[in-house]
């Protein structure tokens, strides 16, 4: 039985947007990222034990704002004071978190089907991230996170690659829809190819 | 809009954040006696000055943490920040 | 074809490229470059709209954003908008212009009647006037006024155009590209700071496009030409043209807008009209230039009547003569530019000049040149109604009060110079206190409160040499302050005619017993008599003299007028203008559009739309949404033609007697971990929790601190230090906060953590006496009978192969259960419960079923809950803890909250059994009493009862409990509802709740 993905149902493939006399290379790519695992960890309070000593998937983790750990599969994102979320495509990420994180310790949460994710790619994606997040985008770097909005739409940006520009956006998944529409129609601008 | 600066996250642009109420205002400790005209202070004044205002507010859309700001109502400069256990 | 107007050379407009525009319905030839007003004046049209009181012939009078008289209307295919500035437009083939604020034509108005009327028109008239008789307003005098008001038409139909926003960070904004801008650009780019450079116009280059200089030995405009490639080319600058810079917001928060289509002959589909910037800057540079004061004199309004800035402007930039018989009137030296550009293309000026003499460079090349000049003169009046045509000079005499003699010379324009006044809108509106500068009569900014800094004319240099070198030395301060590269840049050589002294004389007396109109604000028909008159009638302070006269309140708000009244008002009050003030700036500095600032947020982008796992299901099912904040909810299912009422009858109706499913996930659900669960659970619910086994759930209430019911919901116990809390739908993310505010800042020793997982779990509610049968079905292995899955308990299940949580609780007061999936698998549980179900008759029900469901029971919700009700107000107080201590408990002693008679929840019936009752009707014991009629309670909720057959309503009613049985009266006035009813128990339904623990 496989879930169904918060936008499976709203994501076009085709060209579309202001794409005419312009290198199919050079147009901005937006998809649906399905099936990332999605688990909260809380580093409890009264909690005594001492997190460098501990790895998720090989991963510390990390202890500064909007920064992120990462390896091929899972990324750690700071979310909070002793707060990540860990984004895998590892199916049994949640079984090998519970190995290393006891419930004594940390409080632990799968909340993979709550968010829908866009990624969008291309050397214009700041561009149009800029039309609605009023974060300071120059200065974003690579494995950078933040939690900020997007018209009026709460998202999380991660920067997974600078070559080309790739973010994933991650929203409520009730919002998707909405988030998708405001994205694509951001896009359409500079012309996108939803793959 | 004005641009706020989250201990944790550095400074943010306003429509990120949920104004939180007054700072200065101190919950008495629960079970406690209190007088009813405390309890009043508590609950229902405050001394909303022209001026510098130590206050709350809620980064909602980012690290959803509270924490503290100096402000001034009339001008809104934002003087200093600080992190819930920190110093204003 | 003619453009009779067109120089053969100069201007920088395409001469190549020929564009043809209608303008009151004739056809005109312009060319590429042109703004429809070089085009017109090209074409020799000076008259171009009415004034707006007093109707009469209105010319240009500037060629930029300080342009109060050429104001059109534009149509286009699909729309038309009111109120553009001619001198802005850039002239685009097929564009369609016509005048605004006359009838029939521009050329013959009857509006002109108020001109022959004017005396009884005077400033202050809307005041004084249409009082009498009292009921002619509504009637005769509104209408009238609203006919005649406004300047344009508004357009009816939707803005089609796209607009665009954009959130941009820099390091130095740089607002004008005039030489000093251009200066502090280059200088701070150089020196590696993120540069903004934001010009209004077209072109960059400012004065250096119209003015006779040179920089570092070559033409101004040349020297412009290459800075803005050279910055162009620098990754750290951002070069924008056509994009103004309007507003200046908190924290060095400055918007701009950029226009982006609107000079596309052919845009692509997507190209948005119009951006909107808003830039977050760490320093602003203002050099945004200064603009030039009229000349005031008797007639000085007439078409054909001038700027000599803008003259100068048409003739260079445009090759656009403004007439071929010019006087030019000026009290500065500034105007001499202009008079040698006419001679050197073959026009002779008569230059009229109120100073005694001038010893500068321009007056000796003038003279050299062989211009006519008469200085000590002055015009007192001119000729010419439609256009002028000849104007009467005199010589002033000592204490210039008068005329030694006068005699009349023709012209066809009039070219008035009085002097600058810096444009310090952006400045002042970042809280700057402007200083009076008494030798250019005018404000200058002074006190900085944000990181502003002001170069060039805009701070009173009127050099060019200066301006270079201040705009050079601020870009690299303050680049400098940020990047510490000390990369300083070379100030280049500059030449450029000297200037003597100006005269500060401006306002001309009239000659003996003439009354003359003498004009300030173009645009509002404000004249000096007007100001006179308003200081008289004891209008002293500026802000009142502005509102009487409504001088500098017209689209152009004041660019050209409001120093001239307020020196006017200075003169009259023998004050001097720091005393008398400036009114107060404030953005944005020329109109924009409503669209602009809307930008995405339109049509379907206008909210977000929260929509559940489930909503496609609802929709192929002929659901009708409702709007529950910004969630789509289906209101009710409709089949065939019924109504909401009869749906809501009928899917009720199949829940009391079958099996109903509903889509709940919308609800808030709150995930609560940590050692001191339960400790907060008690703290915050006004309930007992410390001891909930595991596997139960329990009802808990919510309160505020001052003892008001805030939310309400169920939270289960999964495991010792594990909660699921669920709340309202309306106050799922105010309950969020309000747990972390009290976990953060008043509890921060309580280890506790709270996450909203409403989006990873859809939810269904299964209500309905078959409701258990159809769990079994869906889990086979789990055995779901009232032993061993009671009210409010909770099972974790396999709902064929999908992890469910099922939670027997129940909202309607039927036998009920909420099943819980991951959102991903929520359409595949509906679809398996609609056909495990379809033998028990199972119907979707939608929120106006469940609101009858629970109304009928008794059970509160948002309409109870609204802010003013303590728990016993809805029979709740056996929920209140008498052992603990917790949040709201302590204002529950309040006097108001303990009174006996205090409202209480009870139901109401009509006598009738069948007046559906209004919700918000009030409940008063004698329908005929005079007013006010004493509010006994209201009604809350109102539903038709499936259970009784006939209507039933919720409502707060004072010493509830004990009026059951008496006979009341609920009036609303609203839908004229005069009903008599009954009180009864608001838990008609089961009073016992025999049902859900079946």
């Amino acid at each position: 039985m496989t879930a169904i993905t918060p936008l499976e149902l709203v994501h076009k493939k085709g060209t579309f947007g202001d794409h005419h006399k312009k290198n199919e290379e050079d147009l901005l790519q937006i998809s649906e990222v399905k099936y990332l695992n999605i688990i909260q960890i809380v580093h409890y309070k009264k909690s005594t034990l001492q997190l460098n000593n501990i790895t998720v998937e090989g991963l510390k983790f990390p202890l500064e704002s909007s920064k992120v750990s990462f390896n091929k599969q899972t990324r750690i994102l700071w979310n909070g004071p002793k707060t990540w979320l860990v984004i895998s495509l590892n199916e049994n990420i949640l079984n090998n978190i519970r190995e290393k994180c006891d419930d004594k310790n940390f409080a632990i949460t799968d909340i993979s089907h709550s968010r829908a994710v866009v990624q969008i790619k291309g050397f214009q994606a700041r561009e149009v991230l800029k039309k609605g997040s009023p974060i300071n985008l120059n200065e974003f770097e690579k494995d950078n996170c933040a939690g900020t909005v997007f018209h009026g739409v709460t998202i999380l940006v991660d920067l997974i690659n600078d070559n080309p520009d790739t973010f994933n956006l991650f929203t409520l998944r009730s919002f998707g829809e909405s988030f998708y529409h405001h994205i694509t129609d951001a896009a359409l601008e500079f012309g996108y190819v939803g793959v | 809009m004005l641009e706020i600066k989250c201990p944790y996250c550095g400074k943010r642009s306003q429509n990120e954040f949920s104004y939180g109420g007054d700072a200065a205002v101190k919950r008495p400790e629960l079970g406690k006696e209190v007088s009813d005209k405390e309890w009043d202070n508590f609950v229902y004044l405050r001394k909303n000055p022209r001026g510098n205002h130590r206050e709350f507010w809620h980064h909602v859309a980012g690290c959803r943490q509270w924490f503290k700001v100096l402000r001034d109502t009339s001008t809104h400069e934002i003087f200093k920040t600080a992190r819930l256990d920190e110093e204003l | 074809m003619t453009q009779e107007y067109r120089l053969k050379k100069n201007g920088y407009i395409n001469r190549n490229k020929k564009i043809s525009f209608k303008f009151n319905g004739k056809k005109y030839f312009g060319f590429e470059g042109d703004t429809l007003a070089s085009a017109l004046l090209a074409n020799g049209v000076h008259l171009v709209g009415r004034s707006f009181k007093y109707h009469r012939p209105r010319g240009f009078l500037g060629a930029g954003v300080d342009e109060p008289n050429a104001k059109f209307q534009l149509y286009s295919k699909e729309t038309t908008e009111p109120n553009i500035v001619a001198t802005e437009i850039e002239l685009v083939e097929g564009l369609v212009a016509k005048s605004q604020n006359c009838w029939p034509s521009v050329n013959f108005d009857f509006g002109a009647i108020n001109n022959l009327l004017s005396k009884i028109f005077p400033a202050g008239f809307y005041y004084k006037t249409f009082m009498w008789p009292k009921n002619f307003w509504y009637k005769i005098y509104e209408p009238i006024i609203r006919r005649a008001a406004g300047l344009g038409i508004a357009p009816m139909k939707p803005d089609n155009d796209r607009y665009e926003h954009k959130f941009e960070f820099c390091d130095v904004l740089v607002v004008g590209s005039g030489p000093s801008g251009l200066a502090g650009a280059l200088a701070a780019a150089k020196n590696g700071a993120r540069v903004i450079l934001a010009e209004d116009k077209s072109r960059f280059g400012g004065s250096l496009l119209n003015d006779e200089v040179t920089i570092g030995n070559k033409k101004g405009k040349d020297w412009a030409d290459e800075t803005i490639l050279q910055l162009k080319s620098m990754s750290n600058v951002i070069v924008k043209n056509r994009s103004q810079v309007f507003g200046y917001y908190d924290h060095n928060m400055m918007v701009m807008i950029e226009r982006t289509k609107d000079h596309i002959e052919k845009p692509t589909k997507y190209t948005p009209r119009q951006k909107l910037w808003y830039i977050r800057t760490k320093e602003t540079i203002l050099s945004t230039g200064s603009i030039e004061r009229p000349l005031v004199f008797g007639n000085n309004d007439r078409p054909g009547i001038m700027l000599a800035s803008a003259a100068k402007e048409y003739l260079k930039t445009y090759g656009v003569l403004v007439g071929k018989k010019p006087i030019i009137f000026s009290n500065n030296d500034g105007a001499y530019d202009l008079a040698i550009e006419f001679k050197k293309n073959g026009i002779d000026p008569l230059v009229i000049d109120i100073r005694e003499k001038s010893n500068s460079t321009a007056v000796k090349e003038a003279k050299n040149l062989g211009i006519d000049i008469k200085f000590s003169h002055a015009i007192a009046n001119t000729n010419g109604y439609k256009k002028v045509n000849s104007a009467t000079i005199g010589k002033l005499n000592k204490d210039k009060t008068g005329y030694e003699n006068l005699e009349n010379v023709s012209c066809d324009c009039i070219c008035v110079s009085g002097n600058w006044t810096p444009t310090v809108h952006l400045s002042s509106q970042s809280g700057n206190k402007l200083k009076f500068q008494e030798k250019i009569d005018a404000f200058v900014p002074e006190k900085s409160k944000q990181n502003e800094s002001t170069v060039g004319s805009a701070k009173g240099i009127f050099t060019l040499k200066e301006s270079l070198e201040d705009g050079f030395k601020l870009g690299y301060e303050l680049s400098n302050k940020i990047t510490k590269k000390n990369i300083k840049s070379s100030i280049p050589p500059s030449n450029e005619r000297n200037q003597d002294r100006h005269d500060k004389f401006w306002c001309m007396p009239l000659p003996k017993n003439k009354d003359y109109k003498r004009c300030v604000d173009f645009q509002n028909d404000v004249y000096v008599s007007d100001i006179e008159l308003a200081v008289r009638e004891g209008f002293r302070s500026i802000e009142h003299v502005k509102r009487y006269t409504t001088l500098g309140m017209a689209t152009d708000q004041g660019k050209t007028s409001n120093l001239n009244g307020l020196q006017l008002v200075s003169n009259i009050e023998k004050k001097i203008i720091p005393e008398v003030g400036h009114t107060t700036f404030r953005p944005p500095y020329t109109p924009i559009t409503i669209g602009a600032i809307v930008g995405r947020e339109v049509g379907k982008h206008y909210r977000p739309t929260r929509k559940s796992p489930m909503h496609l299901w609802h929709e192929k099912n002929n659901a009708v949404f409702v709007d529950a904040g910004l969630w789509l909810r289906p209101r009710y299912y409709k089949q065939g033609n019924e109504t909401l009422q009869d749906a809501a009858k009928r899917e009720a109706t199949n829940v009391r007697n079958n099996i109903g499913i509903c889509d709940v996930t919308s609800l808030g659900k709150i995930d609560i971990k940590g050692s001191d669960s339960a400790e907060f659970l008690n703290r915050i619910y006004t309930n007992a929790w410390m001891k909930l086994p595991v596997g139960k759930a329990r009802y808990g209430v919510m309160l505020r601190e001052d003892g008001i019911v805030f939310d309400d919901g169920t939270t289960t116990r999964i495991s010792e230090n594990h909660f699921h809390m669920t709340t309202t739908t309306a106050q799922a993310a105010n309950v969020l906060s309000h747990l972390e505010y009290y976990l953060q800042v008043v509890w921060p020793d309580l280890d506790v953590n709270v996450l909203s997982t409403t989006e990873q779990w859809a939810g269904v509610a299964l209500a309905g006496p078959n409701s258990r049968n159809l769990l079994g079905k869906l889990f086979p292995n789990i055995d779901v009978s009232n032993e061993a899955l009671p009210f409010m308990g909770f099972k974790k299940g396999d709902l064929f192969g999908v992890p469910a949580r099922i939670f027997r609780i129940s909202f309607s007061g039927e036998l009920a259960f909420e099943i819980n999936v991951e959102s991903g698998y929520g359409i595949f549980m509906w679809e398996k419960i609609m056909e495990l179900g379809k033998e028990m008759n199972i119907e979707p029900y939608g929120t106006e079923a469940l609101s009858t469901l629970r109304i009928e029971m008794g059970h509160v919700a948002g309409s109870e809950i609204d802010g003013r009700v303590i728990p016993s107000d809805l029979s709740l107080d056996g929920m209140i803890s008498k052992k603990k201590d917790f949040i709201g408990k302590r204002s529950l002693n309040r006097q108001a909250f303990v009174e006996l008679d205090r409202e209480k929840i009870v139901g109401v019936v009509p006598i009738d059994k069948k007046t559906m009752i209004p919700e918000g009707s009030h409940l008063v014991a004698n329908r005929n009493a005079s007013l006010p009629n004493p509010k006994l309670g209201h009604i809350s909720a109102s539903c038709w009862s499936v259970e009784y057959n006939n209507p039933f309503s919720l409502a707060i009613l004072k010493d509830g409990k004990k009026r059951i049985g008496e006979k009341l009266y609920a009036l609303s006035p609203l839908k004229n509802k005069s009903i008599e009813v009954e009180i009864v128990s608001s838990h008609y339904v089961d009073p016992k709740g025999e049902r859900v623990r079946s």
